[in-house]
């Protein structure tokens, strides 16, 4: 009998990878569902999403700018900005470590390309974001919002983010398949990171000696490269190069990781 | 021409007890140093699922998996439709793998008929152009009509199954794996179900069946391969299969 060629791990990977893109309309579909499921049999459907953000802020800009003593027409703008940004990011890591043990029934009953899930997962929490951008819209307008060429650096903060959320949710995918309590570990951590983060508040309240608390906040710099293009202001130059840093980092090691691990994932399930 | 190669495949199963799953107990394992690496409740149980397993099926193979429960029926389909890749040995295959393990997989209550055999096409490996021409033989072989127009969750089980199977059997098989053979339905479709399903089985190159029920393998196969404990115990002829079996 002929020897059988073993394929490599590397090479069985990089299929993995190039396979999902290719099934882009699963994918698509899946998160599709995923959307109508949750908000099924409602009149308002996905509006839902842009509704209960659309509460949030309005509610909270009121009393926050009253507490942090802003002016409401920067504080609404701000508020809306960040707590959209943050909606996202927050929703891509808590989603993260689920996403293969929720797909269970698909991985053990036919073979699929892992990172199939990781993408529906992904594009299910963009789908939201796209439907909660349209709160901003009557503060942009009512506030007079600046719109300029900055704001088109949104789409270039939305690739990177988007970048991070298929690489950091494949590792917190694969971990979170090995060690059940990664989600509860991320859960509790999510409330203090978002407090923690400049979300709420601006980073212009917080003392001079105490701005290192920002610098050190990886979260506070992807938000700064959502928020700032939404309020027409360029993002810092150090945010972009920390996230950028984070973004090659990230993409790195979840290759490594998902090279080594991948045919692992069923067997952890 | 379909063939499939295994050769000494082996399939191993970790099992963590609930202490080695969490972060915890592998925390306090590192602080504690040595002290806890003599407690045994870290150590994992490894289950031999499949032991060293080789065999070769061509073009023409109707083969039966038979075995008691455990022996290892359902991991050897699930290596044969790539789900577990096996810890040592080599698969090779020359043609595509149908899985047809669980045919209401991917068939979601809220959408509709129609979108159902659309993303259930998909998942089966079909393009959507392949999809769209077979849409309508789905829908007449199905009998549902205009259903197919409305959510699945309004169907009764017996329609699901109808939809499911219609779509699950579409597909034009190089190397079908199947589990158990599901009953469809009424009398009167049963007996079309029955039809389409061995219309399936004759298209396809190689067919590896997993039942329980002798009868039905005993009717489609014409090899058999008997599982114990993970392992090869006779693969040939049915009838000497059997008799070996009971």
């Amino acid at each position: 009998m002929n020897k059988i060629p073993e394929k490599t791990r590397l090479e069985l990977a990089l299929a993995d990878i190039k396979n999902s893109f290719c099934n882009w309309r699963i994918w698509l579909l899946l998160s599709w569902q995923d959307i109508r499921m949750r908000y099924r049999r409602s009149t308002l459907g996905p509006f839902w999403i842009t509704l209960s953000m659309a509460i949030t802020i309005y509610t909270m800009g009121l009393l926050y700018g009253h507490l942090f003593k802003m002016e409401l027409s920067t504080y609404y703008p701000y508020l809306a900005a960040s707590m959209l940004s943050w909606s996202l990011i927050a929703s891509l890591l808590t989603d993260g470590s689920g996403i293969f043990v929720e797909s269970e029934h698909f991985l053990k009953q036919m073979k699929l390309p892992y990172l199939t899930f990781i993408l529906r997962t992904v594009t299910r929490n963009f789908i939201i974001f796209f439907h909660n951008i349209f709160v901003i819209i009557p503060i942009v307008i009512f506030f007079h919002v600046k719109i300029n060429a900055f704001t088109l650096l949104f789409v270039v903060g939305l690739f990177i983010i988007w970048l991070n959320a298929v690489a950091y949710s494949t590792i917190l995918a694969i971990l979170g398949t090995r060690f059940r309590d990664i989600t509860q570990l991320i859960n509790s951590l999510i409330q203090v990171i978002f407090f923690l983060t400049p979300v709420m508040w601006s980073p212009s309240i917080l003392p001079e000696k105490y701005q290192y608390l920002i610098n050190i906040n990886p979260f506070a710099q992807f938000l700064a490269l959502l928020r700032n293009p939404l309020l027409g202001i360029s993002p810092p130059l150090y945010a972009i190069i920390v996230t950028l840093i984070i973004t090659l980092a990230g993409i790195l090691l979840s290759f490594l990781i998902f090279t080594r691990y991948r045919a692992r994932i069923t067997y952890w399930l | 021409m379909a063939s499939v190669t295994l050769e000494s495949v082996s399939v191993d199963f970790p099992i963590y007890n609930l202490n080695a799953r969490s972060l915890k107990k592998q925390f306090i394992r590192l602080t504690t140093g040595g002290a806890l690496n003599s407690d045994e409740s870290h150590k994992c149980v490894v289950v031999k699922a499949l032991d060293n397993i080789s065999f070769h099926l061509e073009h023409g193979d109707r083969v039966g998996l038979i075995g008691h429960n455990g022996a290892g029926k359902s991991t050897l389909l699930r290596v044969l439709a790539q789900i577990y890749e096996p810890i040592a040995g080599y698969i090779h295959f020359d043609g595509k793998v149908s899985p047809l393990l669980d045919v209401m997989l991917g068939i979601n209550q809220e959408s509709t008929g129609y979108e159902n055999i659309i993303l259930r096409g998909l998942l089966l490996g079909l393009t959507r152009k392949e999809i769209l021409s077979k849409v309508n033989q789905i829908a007449e072989f199905t009998e549902l009509g205009d259903y197919l127009s409305m959510p699945v969750r309004t169907y009764s089980s017996g329609m699901q199954l109808r939809l499911a199977f219609g779509v699950a059997t579409s597909i034009n098989p190089e190397i079908l794996l199947l589990d158990e053979v599901v009953g469809i339905g009424d009398t009167a479709f049963m007996d079309k179900a029955e039809k389409r399903f061995h219309e399936l089985i004759a298209q396809s190159s190689i067919v590896v069946l997993a039942s329980h029920s002798n009868d039905v393998i005993k009717r489609i196969c014409n090899k058999v391969i008997l599982l114990e404990a993970g392992k090869v115990k006779y693969f040939g002829p049915a009838d000497k299969g059997f008799s070996l079996y009971q």
